[in-house]
């Protein structure tokens, strides 16, 4: 158990090292120029897509490898393999497969200038970190693309979860079936129900907030609920 | 934090809803055509009548394999462009098609039902000479490949390589040919011009040279000349004798020299004699039958027999031929003109001559387009053992028909719409009872009751006109769905109500010239110009629209030759395609520079200016009205010329004799920088507001100049540190550098977009190794500085120009923004993508105004918080799967409903939609619930109507109370 705990210990210590010196070498060497382009040893990408579910024959024919857009291009074999030929050396490309049916993640393939291949996610924010992906590369699909909206359709679930109408419905339930379930003229009932209340409102001395609110405002507007009754008593008395 | 995040999801769901597509809108509204290109190769699957499998390789690279009933695409695959995609040979046997691209690069095999590769082999580097299939005792086992100095054996099963072997003295011969006729050696014959032939004999089984000889051919340029005939028989022709030699003898051989004259033959006077030959399978030796050509229209079919050439049968006229095979007969298809519209093709037994029964097909000459230029014949046999085929005819202009017998046309391709070079987009005209309608108000008053009787007249006339829809309407509903056609022609095209039907002129390479209805993608009409280079540039413009009825509309395409800059005009009516009878001026200087003023002359023709290399203005049309009008307005009139080669930006003004005068120059040193681009403004684009009203209700002005100029540059020095891209914006009329912006550390292919009062870039960022876009947009500020008229003689104060860039995680082909008739609607960006998807990024996302803090006035204003990445949404392509290959431009054109702007993508591919950017808020949707409304219309009226009975019970029960 011991010794391969610390095999694999030593196996990452080395990877992340080798990790860092590519990115390093990364950093110096810029993307394919005109003059790595001309001398013609070119390098080979190659890797594996695979659709879940769906056999290779299927949808290659409509499907290509494009790497740094239509710099390179590559077809798929029968079995879904793929290899793009002549990419120079001492670059860094973004590897696409390109398919209208089926959605794929593009990675970036490193090739240093001594020809040594890495692949890593694209993250074009953070553009020299690294995170891994095998190479040769092993492209998943993710899913069928999703190109439609979906129609808003009037169900009359989605009318009554509304809650705007909600609101409006719960409130009249109430209402119309309280009244009918609860026979308020039970006189047990209506003890139960009077305890209920003083549960709720255990101690009798502190004064309610919405009467205490109600009185504020009634006091204020007094003078003024005067004015309007007398304008009223006026009007009725002419009526009459 | 989490109050951010919010606004962002918002902002995405805002989105979300404003430019996807539904997904039962598929084919409503939209549709693309597919294309290959110009064929260089085709070859039919398999010799049986059932077989419907075609199998093409193109001048655009690429290879394809077609429905042979339907013309239809069962798959394709587009290599990339260029030189380094070209297909230099495509070799079929049984399901593998194997080619070599790219001068010898790849070699491939692809298998043909399901168009995916079998293997890939990489290619020792020489130029690519000659390929061919090679087979030993009736079966194909190799591919063999020569190059300039090489020649190598691969293995047809899985591309390995079976042997290389160099060629010998390749520095003085010229090997052209590879030869192999089913014995156990691969010839390749080479040629020292005018000097002699080279045979070389390899050992198919180790590469081993079995004999080499050398033949002296003092008359021998080129081995185009010289096929392979019967037992491996090279026979060679000039213009006065065949030449034969047997490729197996032993001894060093002579050449037999045969006279034409001998044989009763004479070749047209300064033609090139050609031969034509054919091997139906590659493990056997080739027919001793073969075609010479001996003039424009003149075929001879011959035999080699023992040794001695005997003709078979004389064709004249017959202006192609072409061998197929099916099982072990081989038959010579013949075409000769009958007549100036139409020609017949013939079969002919292949070793006897004979003309075969009931074999004659009438092939219809398209008057519009070009001749006839090969043929691929598909020959079966019947079930009653005679020989039944169908033929594909390609033409000069690049279109493909295939006919069936007896002479019926299954499918038409116009390949020449492969390479749109442009294209635009003219109003239809409008129907004959809307053109009387309108017609009533061009003619002259004469009198008040004539005046009543003829609107009462037009309008009896629509009133018919509308019964007879009607009655059209209810007649095609008794008919089955399927009967009903909605055919379009030319006669029942008109405008409909909101004009979102329109005519697509497009102008291709090839020099043929389409008018598409925009709804369905019919081709209406097409006319093939003949004599048009092949590298010349082209420039399409609309004279006069449909609006000015008794006028025809017309259109002038310039067509300018790229290597001696001398142009043409072709003036035709966008409507019918047919040639206007008006005669353009004949230009005999190099056009530099074209331009269409708003000025028309007295029949409603926009008056076009071309300005030749001495800087004289040709105008047309140059009626005298014109001459005065320019003379008038010349003092206003002022133009801008560009010579990339010197860096030098220049503006004229005209002058009343139509001769210019420099006013501005600006030198853009081209040691630094080339100019790439110049962009100016489109004319028919309307901005419908002025200016942005602020978060704090004060309106920042737009800066809108119509004459502003964007001025590309890219650096000369190409090192990733040292290299930029330059932007300029250059006033037109005054050559004031308005505003300068440098992009460093980036390089080009740059693309850009300009309108409004905005400028949108693209361009390759060296340092981070990503795309970036970056926009610039020019306001006045906060004051306008003469809000009546822009004059760029009379601007004062520079424009503030603001500036962000932003990270787009894709590469481009191209770009372009919507337009609509007044501007109101919120403008999107249509971004061509490698993927062939078209997406629509909202301009809103490309706003320089983008807060990086979101505060309460940048909110009140819909801004975006900024975020360095713009996103790629699959719901915002337009084009969902009808992914447009090699998109090379797109044509956005206003529709009559202000919410909708038509759009035509084209590459290989092309794609018509229609997008809304602001969704569709001037008409009902086309989801909209019109059984929900009216059923709570209904609905309600029935409560009021019941509860009103009920109300009405209830007040007398009350009053008996």
């Amino acid at each position: 158990m011991l010794p391969q705990w610390s095999v694999s210990r030593t196996w990452i210590v080395f990877s992340s090292l080798f990790a860092i010196c590519n990115a390093f070498s990364d950093m110096e060497s810029g993307p394919g120029s005109a003059a790595t382009q001309t001398n013609g040893d070119g390098f080979k990408i190659e890797g594996r897509a695979v659709v879940p579910g769906v056999k290779a024959q299927d949808w290659i024919s409509t499907a290509r490898v494009l790497v740094e857009g239509e710099e390179y291009v590559g077809f798929f074999r029968t079995d879904g393999s793929f290899a793009v030929n002549d990419v120079p050396s001492g670059g860094s490309y973004v590897v696409e497969i390109v398919s209208p049916v089926y959605r794929f993640e593009p990675v970036r393939v490193d090739i240093s200038s001594k020809g040594k291949m890495r692949a890593r996610l694209v993250n074009y924010i953070k553009t020299s970190e690294v995170v891994r992906q095998p190479y040769p590369l092993q492209m998943r699909s993710n899913g069928p693309h999703s190109y439609f909206m979906k129609r808003e359709t009037w169900g009359w679930t989605d009318f009554l979860m509304n809650p705007m109408v909600m609101m409006m419905v719960l409130p009249l339930l109430i209402i119309v079936l309280l009244p009918k379930v609860v026979n308020t003229n039970d006189p047990e009932m209506r003890r139960e129900m009077e305890q209920s209340m003083n549960m709720l409102n255990p101690n009798h001395e502190l004064p309610d907030v919405s009467e205490f609110m109600t009185k504020l405002f009634s006091s204020k507007s007094s003078g003024k609920s005067g004015g309007g009754g007398k304008g009223g008593k006026s009007g009725a008395l002419k009526r009459r | 934090m989490a109050n951010f995040s919010a606004w962002v999801t918002l902002f995405f769901h805002l989105f979300y809803f404003s430019s996807a597509v539904f997904e039962d809108q598929v084919g409503k509204f939209d549709w693309r055509q597919q294309y290959v290109g110009e064929v260089r190769f085709a070859y039919f699957d398999a010799p049986s009548q059932a077989s419907k499998k075609l199998l093409l390789a193109t001048e655009k690279n690429i290879i394809a394999s077609l429905n042979s009933r339907t013309g239809d695409l069962f798959w394709r695959q587009v290599d990339k462009a260029g030189p380094e995609g070209h297909i230099d040979i495509l070799l079929v046997h049984g399901q593998d098609a194997v080619m070599v691209v790219g001068n010898g690069r790849l070699l491939r095999s692809w298998e043909t039902n399901i168009g995916g590769l079998n293997w890939e082999v990489v290619l020792d580097t020489g130029s690519f000479q000659s390929a061919g299939l090679v087979g030993m005792q009736d079966s194909v086992k190799y591919v063999s490949v020569l190059k300039k100095s090489a020649i190598s054996l691969h293995y047809l099963s899985n591309g390995h390589q079976k042997w290389v072997e160099n060629l010998p003295d390749s520095d003085t011969v010229q090997y052209q040919a590879v030869y192999s006729g089913g014995s156990g050696e691969v010839y390749v014959l080479g040629v020292v011009p005018h000097s002699h032939l080279a045979i070389v004999a390899y050992n198919i089984e180790d590469g081993e040279i079995m004999k080499q000889t050398s033949v002296e051919a003092p008359w021998l340029s080129s081995l185009s000349s010289c096929v392979v005939v019967g037992t491996g028989v090279l026979m060679c022709v000039d213009s006065v004798s065949l030449y034969t030699l047997p490729l197996q003898s032993e001894e060093p051989a002579e050449m037999n020299q045969i006279l034409l004259q001998s044989l009763g033959l004479e070749v047209a006077a300064g033609f090139q004699p050609v031969l034509v030959s054919t091997q139906p399978h590659p493990a056997r030796s080739p027919l001793s039958e073969f075609f010479l050509r001996l003039g424009p229209d003149h075929h001879i079919l011959l035999q080699l027999k023992d040794g001695i050439i005997s003709p078979l049968r004389n064709f004249q006229p017959a202006i192609l031929v072409s061998f197929a095979t099916t099982g072990e007969k081989t038959v010579a298809a013949v075409m000769s003109p009958v007549n100036d519209t139409a020609c017949s093709i013939t079969l002919f037994s292949a070793d006897s001559g004979r003309r075969l029964l009931d074999t004659s097909v009438i092939f219809h000459l398209d008057p519009n387009g070009g001749k006839p230029l090969r043929l691929h014949v598909h020959a079966f046999l019947k079930k009653d053992d005679s020989v039944g085929y169908r033929v594909l005819v390609q033409s000069e202009d690049h279109a493909l028909t295939f006919l069936q017998q007896p002479g019926r046309v299954l499918w038409t391709r116009e390949e020449a719409l492969a390479e749109v070079v442009t294209m635009e987009m003219v109003d239809l005209p409008l129907t004959g009872t809307q053109a009387e309608l309108e017609g009533e108000f061009g003619k002259k008053a004469d009198g008040l009751l004539p005046m009543v009787l003829k609107r009462l007249s037009s309008q009896l006339i629509l009133l018919q006109a509308w019964i007879a829809h009607l009655w059209k309407l209810f007649y095609d509903a008794r008919k089955p769905r399927s009967q009903v056609k909605n055919e379009v022609t030319i006669e029942t095209l008109a405008r409909d109500e909101f004009n979102l039907q329109k005519m697509m002129v497009m102008v291709t390479a090839s020099g043929k010239l389409f008018g598409i209805d925009s709804k369905s993608g019919t081709v209406l009409w097409k006319h093939y110009l003949q004599n048009v280079q092949p590298n010349a540039a082209f420039k399409l413009m609309v004279q006069r629209t449909t609006a000015h009825f008794p006028h025809p509309p017309q259109c002038t395409l310039l067509i300018k030759d790229k290597e001696t800059g001398l142009g043409s005009l072709h003036v035709f009516n966008p409507i019918f395609g047919k040639k206007s009878h008006i005669t353009p001026p004949v230009l005999p200087r190099p056009v530099l520079q074209s331009l269409l003023l708003p000025l028309m002359d007295q029949d409603y023709a926009k008056v076009l200016l071309l300005i030749d290399d001495q800087y004289k203005v040709t105008a047309f049309p140059s009626t005298k009205h014109v001459l005065q009008l320019l003379q008038e307005v010349a003092s206003s009139i002022f133009f801008y010329l560009v010579d990339s080669s010197q860096g030098r930006l220049s503006g004229f003004r005209l002058r009343k004799d139509l001769s210019t005068e420099l006013i501005w120059e600006v030198v853009i040193p081209t040691e630094v920088q080339r100019i790439v681009a110049v962009k100016g403004k489109r004319a028919n684009e309307h901005v419908h507001s002025q200016g942005r009203v602020m978060g704090d209700r004060s309106v920042l002005y737009k800066y809108l100049n119509p004459n502003l100029l964007a001025v590309v540059t890219e650096s000369t020095d190409l090192h990733q540190e040292r290299s930029f891209v330059g932007i300029f914006l250059v006033d037109g009329v005054t050559g004031r550098i308005i505003h300068e912006a440098v992009q460093r550390k980036a390089r080009g292919p740059v693309r850009c977009v300009h309108s409004e009062n905005w400028v949108v870039y693209e361009y390759w960022n060296t340092k981070s190794r990503r795309n970036e876009f970056s926009v610039l947009e020019l306001f006045e500020g906060t004051e306008l500085y003469n809000s009546t008229v822009f004059s760029s003689l009379d601007r004062p104060h520079l424009p503030q120009v603001l500036q962000q860039s932003y990270i787009f995680p894709s590469p481009i082909s191209t770009m372009e923004a919507t337009l609509t008739e007044k501007g109101i609607t919120s403008r999107h960006l249509l971004v061509g993508l490698p993927s062939g998807a078209i997406l629509s990024l909202p301009k809103m996302f490309l706003d320089p105004r983008r807060p990086e803090i979101l505060s309460e006035q940048s909110r009140e204003e819909n801004l975006i918080p900024y975020a360095p990445e713009l996103p790629i949404r699959t719901e915002w392509f337009v084009n969902y799967n009808q992914t447009v290959s090699r998109v090379r431009g797109i044509y956005t054109a206003p529709s009559g409903l202000e919410s909708t702007c038509l759009v035509v993508a084209y590459g290989l591919d092309i794609y018509q939609t229609r997008v809304y950017p602001s969704k569709q808020f001037d008409v009902l949707k086309d989801d909209y619930d019109y059984v929900l409304i009216s059923s709570v219309l209904i609905g309600l009226f029935f409560a009021t109507m019941i509860s009103k009975r009920l109300a009405q019970v209830k007040l007398l029960n009350r009053a008996w109370r």
